[in-house]
């Protein structure tokens, strides 16, 4: 019936599938492995962390620069008041103790993409230190567990250095230098690849409810370098390898995996693992050096002494505390008691960003369940279809709203309200359900006499196949019932028309669904 | 010269006789007087300046960079009309004038401004170049910034443009700041226009061995004041730059609090260090140099908040009120024994002693004080600030601006840039600062430096009766006799030393001079301890060297955000 539904499904089941059985690769060969994430979020503020410059990240190359950004003589850092508030916000979300005096250091190293010469951060005294975040089962993880965070600190983003766009030649974008950062770390309290990016997952969906990071991996908003050792069971930890440059939750799981098995490898071969920079080659499935120890740089942390201590009162930080949005947790919890939906309804309308409030906006005076289907399955997707992310969506709560009322009060069938929300999709307009039924006649021919006249007129222009269902072929019936469906454009109520059917020929007939699915089904794919 | 004298030549003919009076009635505040009654010229002012600018601006070699002239005569005339404009009162002063033949400035006239900008609408004042401006380049001294026009003009610049002085040019420095005698510029050094005898040296060049350093880094800041290429000069302070040219030139050097004036501009050397400083002829000049560049600005994140300000002005109201105009009767002044080092000059401290009987005479109670960790200033100054300059000096790669190598010996296009772009003094500082921030040594000296810094700090909050307001406990202690109003010591060790003595031999091993490179930073040592207190000091002309006949100043201090009660003492002193 949901053709799309089953694919969108059938996709997610397929990745966690993959990800279940490279978690459980681990333990069966006696070998632990520990798993500590550092996590780079770029603050979905307006303006960059020590500039007034523009954040907007598709502007065009060396647009959004001033002179605090490119690091020009004299010019100094004045700290954006709305990347303090995400992170605090972030911080709460994580239930990090919030310090009430951080303060900032500079990190040195030579680089063009790094105006400075050293990059702004909270070395010594970060926004915030501690908190968890707590993964469920029904988070993806075969056993609850909690990684706990070590801190949270402020710091500056780099430029992009170009290297592959004109030979010999590195090009520079400084449109990111300067835009706030939140470096979150964990401790290492992952023990493999399945939590780590079941973490790292939960962790975007908690940024993007807070409204602090976009997080996303692929668009570099969300950056993971993961820091990875193997050891066997009873032995103390083993040396650990860092893991940079991943730039999706898929390739962050696989790197890791491939890592362990590397260095389990390396062990079991009477070799030693080095401490090392690595970064993951995709075509290969392997981890390959970067840089070692040796050339690990001394980044002479220094305090920032151009910015004073960032004092935080307590009157601030309760005030953010109390205006907090839901978080997805809470969030499931709610939705799950008040709308009855099942876990993976709710887990699917929390996967979207603002999906749970388009549904819980539709919903008032609706249906739950009726509105959580049309919701999760036939919008998402007819989007997931046409390729159009969810924070685009053009049906409004008001349109998916009037669709579903039709069908309520029993004016278009399902069919009929599916191509009105194709409808919808395609026209991204405003119009209504009623409007677009009205224009292409869609209403339902729901009208008994008129279902029975059709009926009649049928059965007397076929009196053999009449003959043939009652004496007990009943599959015939489907071929009156699709001659009806085509004579009516497939408006005909399916109830009403069964019953009629039923009525007119004195027999009882299969269950209608089935009938209407099959129908359902062939129409789409012709459709294609 | 005797200003009713002025006036009558003024009244006999009006302009061929005022430039000759500028240059020795070249204050600001008394120009003000000349302008109110209508008897000086901003055209005529500029004129002089830029004669004297041509006279001896290459023998002192001051400037790096001057003002397009005819900019500067268009901005002088526009400031001439606006005095012009609302000169009614000036305008009667000047009929009186003639029917009595004569005006007495010197008595208390309240200067009128007319539509005038500010009491320096259109009077001629330089710039340090490390003080960023739109207009001409700001090199800092140095072959890195050789050509870098700055984008924006420092926020002090701004403020005295809006105020409507003419920036007539850029000063000449140590490269980025970095010397006490401002012979570490690419642009050559500095020359002291101080003679012996009080005039100027028309043959500077002629008697090489014989020029003095004019100090640093400030050097061009403060031989263009005493050179009279300028009226006031802005300088930068982070360990006495401002305060020890003034000292050796014979002017008036004034480091504010930190704070105090913004340092969005000023290219940085040590952040937690620098400070815009003034140096001007007179302490009156530079208060009113203060009072226009005094301001908050957001853009500077350590500006002093003007809630700061705010809290300043009433914490020391009960004590502002009892001052008295004329005397220093029931101020306390600290001689702090610790600044009796071992380098000290003999005729430096006969001055000094002259100075605070000077101002007993005025009616200040001396009280010997203690400030007992002055002697880890220096060492923990010259590793705070490094550390800072090391961090500072890493944006000159000439990527975005600065000096680019033009042929690379290497994929190292900053090493090339740098090697060539920066001088020696500042290599040897960024490699000093650097061993302080790495691994390991930033535990052995740049932490025990910072807790070094405290302590000085400590000191100082130890012996003024003043609270220290960025002290939230601290209670003002005014009626404790042991403790002071302000501090007296010397500006310098030593009167001006010859430019040859102040050339580390490594960097011209032909002149055998045997100096270490180390050995200028004891020059800093009676500047060094209210830099890293963050508190406001000046130095004021206090009398001549009678060993060499040299200029002597002496160090005013007092409590951060005390400005008041610091020019205070300094304009009685100076009397």
């Amino acid at each position: 019936m949901f053709r799309y539904t089953f694919q969108y499904a059938t996709k997610t089941r397929i990745v966690r599938g993959l990800c279940f059985r490279r978690g459980l690769h681990n333990p069966a060969s006696g070998w632990n492995a520990v798993i500590g994430l550092e996590i780079h979020a770029q603050i979905d503020s307006q303006t960059k962390l020590f500039s007034d410059s523009l954040t907007s990240f598709n502007a065009p190359v060396n647009s959004n620069i001033s002179v605090v950004d490119a690091a020009f003589p004299g010019v100094q850092p004045t700290l954006n008041e709305k990347c303090v508030e995400l992170a605090v916000r972030t911080a709460i979300a994580l239930g990090s103790t919030i310090n009430k005096r951080s303060t900032f250091d500079r990190k040195h190293y030579f680089y063009p993409d790094l105006p400075q010469g050293y990059q702004i951060t909270q070395h010594h005294k970060p926004v915030s230190q501690g908190g968890e975040l707590v993964l469920a089962t029904h988070d993806g993880v075969p056993e609850p567990m909690q990684v706990r965070i070590e801190q949270i600190q402020l710091e500056q983003d780099t430029g992009k250095s170009i290297h592959d766009m004109r030979p010999d030649m590195t090009l520079l974008d400084l449109n990111r230098a300067g835009s706030g950062l939140m470096e979150i770390v964990t401790k290492p309290d992952m023990r493999s690849a399945l939590q780590a990016g079941q973490f790292v997952k939960k962790l975007q969906a908690l940024l993007r409810c807070v409204g602090s990071s976009n997080a996303n991996m692929e668009e570099g908003s969300l950056r993971c370098d993961v820091n990875v050792s193997v050891h066997k069971e009873g032995d103390s930890w083993g040396t650990r390898c860092e893991l940079k440059n991943l730039n999706s939750v898929r390739f962050l799981s696989a790197a890791i995996e491939a890592e362990v098995q590397r260095q389990i490898k390396v062990l079991e071969n009477g070799g030693i693992i080095e401490q090392e920079t690595r970064g993951y080659d995709v075509e290969q499935g392997k981890t390959f050096r970067l840089r070692g120890k040796e050339t690990a740089r001394d980044y002479r942390y220094m305090p920032e002494t151009d910015l004073p201590s960032l004092i935080l009162t307590q009157e601030y930080i309760d005030a953010l505390r109390n205006s907090m949005p839901e978080l997805p947790d809470a969030k499931r919890e709610r939705l799950m008691q008040q709308y009855n939906l099942s876990d993976h309804d709710a887990a699917v309308l929390l996967s979207e960003s603002n999906a749970a409030e388009y549904f819980e906006t539709v919903c008032q005076g609706r249906p739950p369940k009726l509105v959580v289907n049309w919701t999760t399955h036939e919008l998402f997707g007819q989007l997931a279809s046409k390729n159009i992310p969810f924070t685009v969506n053009p049906v409004s709560t008001d349109q998916l709203g009037s669709v579903l009322d039709l069908i309520q009060s029993g004016s278009i069938t399902g069919m009929t309200a599916k191509n009105v929300l194709k409808i919808m999709i395609d026209e991204a307009g405003s119009r209504l359900a009623s409007d677009i039924v009205e224009e292409r006649g869609w209403k339902k021919v729901g009208d008994e006499l008129t279902l029975r006249e059709m009926c009649q007129h049928l059965m007397d222009k076929n009196p053999d196949k009449v003959a043939s269902i009652r004496s007990g072929n009943t599959k015939l019936a489907t071929w009156l019932i699709g001659q009806i469906m085509r004579d009516t454009r497939g408006l005909a109520d399916p109830v009403t028309l069964n019953k009629v059917l039923e009525e007119a020929l004195g027999v009882k007939l299969d269950d209608l669904n089935n009938v209407s699915h099959s129908k359902g089904k062939k129409s789409k794919k012709k459709g294609q | 010269m005797n200003v009713n004298t002025v006036g009558n030549q003024f009244c006999r003919r009006l302009k061929p006789t005022l430039s000759a009076r500028i240059r020795t009635l070249s204050t600001i505040a008394e120009l003000n007087k000349l302008r109110n009654t209508h008897q000086a010229d901003a055209n005529d002012v500029l004129k002089e300046c830029w004669g004297n600018i041509k006279d001896r601006g290459k023998a002192i070699n001051a400037y790096i960079s001057v003002e397009d002239k005819d900019y500067l005569q268009q901005q002088a005339s526009e400031a001439q009309t606006r005095w012009f404009k609302g000169m009614f009162r000036p305008w009667c002063l000047f009929m009186q004038s003639i029917l009595k033949n004569s005006v007495d400035v010197s008595t208390e006239h309240p200067i009128t401004l007319g539509q005038a900008k500010s009491v320096v609408d259109g009077v001629p004042i330089a710039i340090k170049d490390n003080i960023c401006t739109e207009r001409m380049t700001t090199t800092c001294g140095s072959k890195m910034l050789e050509d870098f026009e700055s984008p924006y003009d420092a926020t002090v610049v701004k403020l005295l443009r809006d105020a409507g002085a003419l920036i007539v040019a850029k000063c000449n420095l140590d490269q980025f700041g970095m010397g006490s005698h401002n012979v570490h510029s690419h642009f050559g050094h500095v020359n002291n226009p101080k003679n012996t005898d009080g005039h100027f040296h028309f043959s500077l060049e002629s008697l090489p061995s014989h020029q003095r350093s004019a100090g640093g880094s400030s050097g061009g800041s403060a031989a263009a004041v005493a050179a009279d290429l300028c009226f006031a000069a802005l300088g930068s302070d982070t360990g006495g730059s401002v305060r020890l040219p003034a000292s050796y030139c014979g002017i008036v050097g004034f480091k504010p609090s930190y704070g105090r004036i913004s340092r969005r501009g000023l290219i940085a050397y040590a952040n937690s260090l620098d400070t815009v400083g003034i140096l001007a002829k007179d302490t009156h000049d530079a208060e009113l140099i203060y009072d226009l560049l005094s301001k908050y600005d957001k853009q500077d994140p350590t500006s002093m908040l003007p809630s700061m300000r705010e809290r300043i002005q009433q914490e020391y109201a009960d004590c502002y009120d009892t001052m008295d105009p004329d005397s220093l009767k029931g101020v306390r002044i600290g001689v702090p024994q610790e600044y009796r080092v071992k380098e000290l000059d003999e005729s430096i401290m006969e001055i000094w002693r002259m100075g605070i009987q000077k101002l007993q005479k005025l009616g200040a109670t001396i009280v010997p004080i203690s400030l007992p960790n002055t002697q880890y200033a220096l060492p923990a100054y010259y590793i705070l600030a490094l550390a800072e300059a090391s961090s500072n000096m890493a944006r000159y790669d000439g990527m975005r601006y600065g000096h680019t190598a033009e042929t690379t010996t290497s994929d190292l296009l900053y090493a090339d840039a740098r090697t060539e772009g920066l001088g020696a003094e500042v290599k040897r500082r960024i490699m000093m600062g650097t061993f302080a921030l790495s691994a390991g040594h930033y535990e052995d000296h740049f932490l025990p430096a910072q807790k070094i810094r405290r302590l000085v700090q400590t000191d100082f909050n130890n012996v003024f009766c003043m609270p220290n307001p960025l002290l939230d406990d601290a209670v003002a202690d005014l009626s404790n006799t042991s403790k002071v109003h302000a501090i007296i010591t010397p500006g310098a060790i030593s009167t001006a030393p010859l430019i040859s003595k102040c050339i580390p031999e490594v960097d011209d091993p032909t002149q055998h001079t045997s100096v270490k490179s180390v050995d200028g930073f004891i020059d800093d040592v009676m500047t060094v301890p209210a830099s890293l207190a963050g508190i406001p000091a000046i130095t004021v002309p206090a009398g001549k060297s009678t060993v060499d006949g040299w200029p002597v100043g002496l160090q005013l201090l007092a409590q951060y955000g005390d400005e008041k009660t610091l020019l205070h003492v300094a304009k009685l002193f100076q009397s």
